[in-house]
């Protein structure tokens, strides 16, 4: 509500006006992040960053040395603990690329750029498993931080379907993506979606390197506990991408081939998300409180999340 | 306890000094041409050199022993009037005060009534008189009197535009704003930016910020306490005026004459009207409008001189649709206000026995309605208070003034109610349950001159809240999240009651006829607070009673303060400093939001802390002559401490700013033109910036680390205006004689030419992080960026009367 709330303001005082101006930040020793997931069927993915000054440089070695190589992670499942591989981007063939983007939801550019790291599992000593709980541990940068977490049950899209956005009554191609889900009789589901397009009928397409997520796809069953429910779906973009020539931004096209990924997961893990959403929603406005993520790593920063993931492919039509 | 019992020892002495034979003199100071009756008119027993004043309705009372004595009395922009009395007997005199000629002779802004700076216990109390804000500069030319508290020392404004004021370190939930003694609960229209009383239909504000007496409560900081006009009893007049964003006209007349009058005022903007033939064709905002208006009236019959009624209305709202002329797109209609009726009734028991008897009602709505697609989703919130209350002043002789009386308030409220539908699907939001509570108090206070040279006033207030049922209590796990178990209470059950004394005393010593030194305590207790999810007050902060885990705040405050005049009180002079305590304070969790209140208890995501705040306020006004205003200084700080936010360390509250100067002028050139001027300048507020940074998925996300550690650029601003008033006379030709005559013009008109923010100061309003560039390639770039509001503004008002 609040965004409307600004939208408002700014329609009033169309008078008001902005300048850049410098900042003096305090210095803080860095933290430790830890983007970590591990799904049904797939090996633990673990990104470990840490933070930087906000005004820290943003060139490439910039970025590339907030990663943090050589650290040692293990995940354990309560019987099996395993030790994560680094696996550095690094002499990566370009397929090896396009497949490291699709897993750590980098992107490919970035990964062939500069020379950065994930921790996962070369052979599959340690997949994901429904009701399984998993507890990481981490060591790096000479801090340690750990972090538990659990593969919920499978949710499925009841159905998904494609519906015309109707926002220019001359618009036969635009629209938006619905999904229809029923959400289980306990409480405590969470639920996050995510979509790739394979194929556009538009000329300019390039194919999703990932799935992506825009801002505000998380939300839980504290209100809809039991019930089918129809959610919609805007197209998310690739963050900070040159994607100013993108004119179809937020919408799926008439003929668009898409997977639509229902990832759920527990409160906790969805309260990161959904913290996450809102403080990267809302940089500095004034009708917000500017608030932390609330994440479940103890000792950093981030999530560490057992994602329970299903996954629809749709031609938009 | 023992400050009553030392307070009762002092009067009965007093009383029992006072045994001779006695007589009182009582009535009321009206305006002569209106009828209007005077508040705080001084009258002056030259005799005695002592003097009273009249009572929020324009009564007075002095008793004085058999003799001979002369009244004076005196009330700013009117005529003194010298009164000789034989008093033989108790006499009734009311006392009617001409206007001096000319309305624009005296421009005095603030000023002060009862009795000089340095005579009263008053401190932190300070009167504004409206009809002459017109004056001085206003933001688009839209007067303001919530704008010009802000100028006063220790009153902050919320920001820039902002009607929102801070009192001595206290949250805007801690200002006690009374209309007709009816509690406005938001007094802001448009987001903040102007406040919801029409300026034409107020006769007086009272702005009490340390020092409360007893017969005021329910707030830690301060009163603000205005009175509407009442309306010419004799004959039938009109003013209004046309601005750049809205217009204004009040109508007031007798309904008898003599007996009765009315008035009724009203106020709308027109940005929706002016900005819809330019959105109508617009595909993104054809359905988008903004509009707010007021309206006022109020009707007093004066069955005799002993009874007078009143009866009042407010109601203002402010409706704001989004949306576009395309179906899928979202549209938004959030209408919210207030409404308050209250209905008064005068009654003089005896010559030194004043009652007021007041019903109020007081409701504030807010509502949120908002679709796309399939999606619908509604939120209501409101508050409805029912109030009773008897006030009696009572005058026993001329050392003394009692009041003493007794308040009730039935509160109703309605917490964010949300349902949210999908489709044919609604979603599981249980209606919360209203939340019902009775506030009851009882005060006494006696002001009281001990000697020639030590005043005090003193008093006690006791009060008591109580939550009662019906109501619905969710029983929650160690973790906070409710464990599907509920505990119902019945209708009228009590779920909690508090109570508590608030001792009020303030003393004035006065070292000779200019200079005086006065010091005061207080401690006061608050049952209801406000709920803010954002930095700046917005129509969607929700207020609570206290309950179960909400405790009553608690505002303690010691103040001390030097008093001077100069040069036969054309200036005076104050110096005030004041330590305040508060406790139980509230703020929602850290990133809470407001869907995070539905299915679980009101409270569930507030958390308490304490605060404190301490300042010297400086003080310097030129009360008479062609140029006045004043200059006031204060330096101060305000802390806050919760043990669940910014890790239990103390923080700097929203509106600490250590240094705030104000200036304020006006100065009447000729009978014409009148110029004015306001300057202001304070230390940069504090605001949360994130000091590192990180990623996930790609974005990124800013790690906070201080609250409020950090300061924005200072504020500073200066704003001029000029009137320009028709002339007082025209030529008239007589028909038969063909001689050309001078006569008074029956309709007055003004223009004032305003300009806001003259120097084009770029004043922080809020700071944001831009980003821009690809980071694949390593041309990604993040800025700081600070928006500023408003820039150079120019404004024109037509005003009129008839």
């Amino acid at each position: 509500m609040h965004k409307y709330v600004l939208l408002l303001a700014s329609a009033l005082v169309l008078i008001s006006c902005e300048k850049e101006v410098e900042v003096d930040l305090p210095e803080t020793e860095p933290k430790l992040v830890v983007e970590g997931t591990i799904e049904q069927g797939q090996p633990p993915i673990v990104i470990l960053t840490r933070t930087q000054s906000y005004f820290a440089p943003t060139d490439l070695n910039s970025i590339a040395g907030i990663f943090v190589h050589g650290a040692v992670i293990t995940v354990s499942d309560g019987t099996t603990t395993v030790e994560l591989d680094s696996i550095s981007s690094e002499g990566l063939t370009e397929e090896q690329i396009q497949y490291a983007a699709e897993l750590t939801g980098l992107d490919p550019t970035l990964l062939s750029n500069s020379g950065i790291v994930i921790y996962s599992l070369l052979d599959a000593s340690l997949v994901g498993e429904v009701g399984k709980i998993y507890t990481l541990n981490v060591a790096g940068d000479g801090k340690t931080c750990s972090a538990v977490t659990k593969i919920p049950n499978v949710v499925p899209w009841d159905s998904t379907w494609w519906r015309l956005a109707e926002q220019d009554a001359d618009d036969d191609s635009s629209g938006y993506i619905w999904g229809r889900l029923t959400d289980p009789d306990t409480m405590g589901n969470g639920y996050r979606h995510y979509a790739r397009r394979f194929y556009s009928a538009d000329p300019d397409f390039i194919e999703d390197s990932r799935f992506i997520s825009p801002l505000g796809t998380t939300f839980n069953d504290k209100y809809l506990n039991g019930l089918t429910v129809d959610l919609f779906a805007v197209r998310g973009r690739s963050p900070y991408t040159d994607n100013s020539e993108d004119e179809t931004a937020g919408f799926f096209l008439r003929g668009d081939s898409v997977v639509m990924k229902l990832v759920s997961m527990g409160l906790k893990e969805a309260d990161f998300y959904m913290t996450y959403d809102n403080n990267v929603g809302s940089q500095g406005d004034i009708f917000s409180t500017p608030a932390n993520v609330r994440g479940n790593i103890d000792g950093g920063l981030g999530i560490w999340a057992g994602w329970a993931a299903y996954y629809d492919t749709l031609v938009c039509q | 306890m023992r400050p009553l019992i030392l307070l009762s020892t002092f009067l009965f002495a007093s009383l029992a000094l006072h045994a001779q034979q006695t007589f009182t003199v009582s009535g009321y100071v009206n305006d002569s041409t209106s009828g209007e009756s005077l508040i705080g008119a001084s009258i002056f027993i030259k005799e005695i050199q002592k003097g009273v004043s009249t009572n929020t309705y324009g009564y007075y009372s002095v008793t004085l022993a058999e003799g001979s004595y002369t009244f004076i009395t005196r009330y700013i922009g009117y005529a003194q009037q010298d009164r000789s009395i034989d008093l033989r007997a108790d006499v009734k005199m009311n006392i009617d005060l001409k206007p001096t000629v000319t309305e624009m002779k005296q421009v005095e802004v603030v000023k002060e009534k009862r009795k000089s700076n340095t005579e009263s216990t008053d401190m932190g109390r300070i009167d504004v008189d409206v009809q002459k804000l017109n004056t001085l500069p206003a933001l688009l030319g839209e007067v303001d009197i919530l704008k010009v508290i802000q100028f006063l020392p220790g009153v902050k404004s919320g920001g820039e535009g902002n009607s929102g004021f801070y009192v001595r370190g206290g949250g805007p939930d801690q200002n006690l704003i009374l209309l007709d003694e009816a509690t406005v609960y938001n007094a802001s229209h448009l987001f903040g930016f102007f406040s919801v009383f029409n300026a034409d239909a107020i006769k007086n504000l009272e702005l009490i910020k340390g020092g409360m007496p007893a017969n005021y409560g329910g707030r830690t900081s301060s009163v603000l306490d205005i009175t509407m006009k009442e309306g010419n009893d004799n004959k039938f007049h009109g003013q209004g005026g046309i601005g750049l964003i809205s217009s204004r006209f009040t109508l007031e007349g007798p309904i008898v004459n003599n007996k009765s009058s009315f008035i009724v005022s009203g106020r709308r903007t027109y940005i929706d009207v002016l900005t819809k033939p330019f959105l109508k064709d617009n595909p993104n905002f054809g359905g988008t409008g903004y509009y707010f208006y007021d309206l006022n009236a109020k009707a007093n019959y004066r069955i005799s001189d002993k009874d007078r009624l009143y009866l009042r209305g407010y109601f203002g709202r402010d409706v704001f649709d989004f949306g576009s002329s395309d179906p899928g797109d979202p549209k938004f209609r959030i209408p919210w206000g207030n409404t308050t009726v209250a209905a008064r009734w005068n009654h003089v028991f005896g010559p030194k026995l004043f009652v007021n008897t007041t019903a109020t009602f007081s409701d504030y709505q807010f509502e949120f309605n908002g679709e796309q697609s399939d999606f619908a989703f509604k939120l209501f919130s409101g508050i409805k208070d029912y109030g009773l209350k008897v006030d009696l002043s009572q005058y026993p002789n001329v050392r003394h003034s009692l009041k003493y009386g007794g308040q009730y308030i039935y509160h109703v409220y309605t917490p964010s109610t949300v349902s949210v539908s999908s489709g044919a699907t609604d979603f599981n939001i249980d209606e919360p349950s209203k939340l019902k509570a009775h506030e009851t108090a009882v005060y006494f206070l006696d002001e009281f001159d001990v000697t020639d040279r030590i005043r005090l006033n003193g008093g006690v207030r006791f009060t008591s809240f109580a939550q009662v049922g019906t109501f619905r209590e969710y029983v929650l796990n160690a973790a906070g999240d409710p464990t599907g178990d509920l505990i119902n209470y019945d209708r009228g059950q009590t779920v909690k009651t508090y109570y508590g004394l608030e001792p009020r005393l303030s003393a004035r010593y006065r070292i000779n006829d200019k200079s005086s030194f006065k010091a005061s305590f207080n401690r006061n207790l608050q049952y209801v607070h406000l709920a803010s999810f954002s930095s700046i007050a917005l129509p969607t902060d929700v207020w609570v009673p206290s309950g179960k885990n909400v405790k009553p705040q608690v505002g303690v405050q010691y103040a001390a303060g030097y008093f001077r005049d100069f040069k036969e009180r054309v200036f005076e002079a104050s110096v005030e400093v004041y330590y305040k305590d508060m406790q139980n304070l509230i703020e929602y969790k850290e990133g809470a939001q407001p869907q995070d209140n539905g299915n679980t208890n009101y409270d569930a995501n507030l958390v308490f802390g304490n605060g404190y705040s301490y300042g010297a306020e400086f003080f310097v006004k030129k009360r008479t002559g062609r140029l006045n205003g004043w200059v006031g200084y204060t330096w101060s700080k305000t802390m806050r401490k919760f043990p669940d936010l910014n890790k239990g360390e103390e923080f700097p509250s929203r509106w600490d700013r250590t240094h705030d100067v104000s200036i304020v002028a006006s100065y009447e050139y000729n009978k014409r033109w009148t110029f004015g001027a306001t300057f202001t300048y304070q230390t940069g507020q504090a605001v949360t910036l994130p000091v590192n940074r990180y990623w996930i998925e790609g974005r990124l996300v800013s790690e906070y680390t201080e609250r409020n550690g950090y300061r924005m650029a200072p504020y500073h601003r200066l704003d001029v205006a000029a009137t320009l008033l028709n002339k007082e006379t025209k030529k008239v030709k007589d028909p038969v004689t063909g001689e050309v005559k001078e006569v008074p013009r029956k309709y007055r008109s003004s223009w004032t030419f305003g300009v806001y923010n003259a120097y084009n100061r770029k004043n922080p309003y809020f700071i944001y992080f831009a980003n821009d560039g690809n980071l694949a390639t390593g041309d990604f770039k993040l800025t700081a960026k600070q928006v500023s509001l408003f820039s150079i503004l120019p404004s024109i008002t037509w005003n009129f009367k008839f």
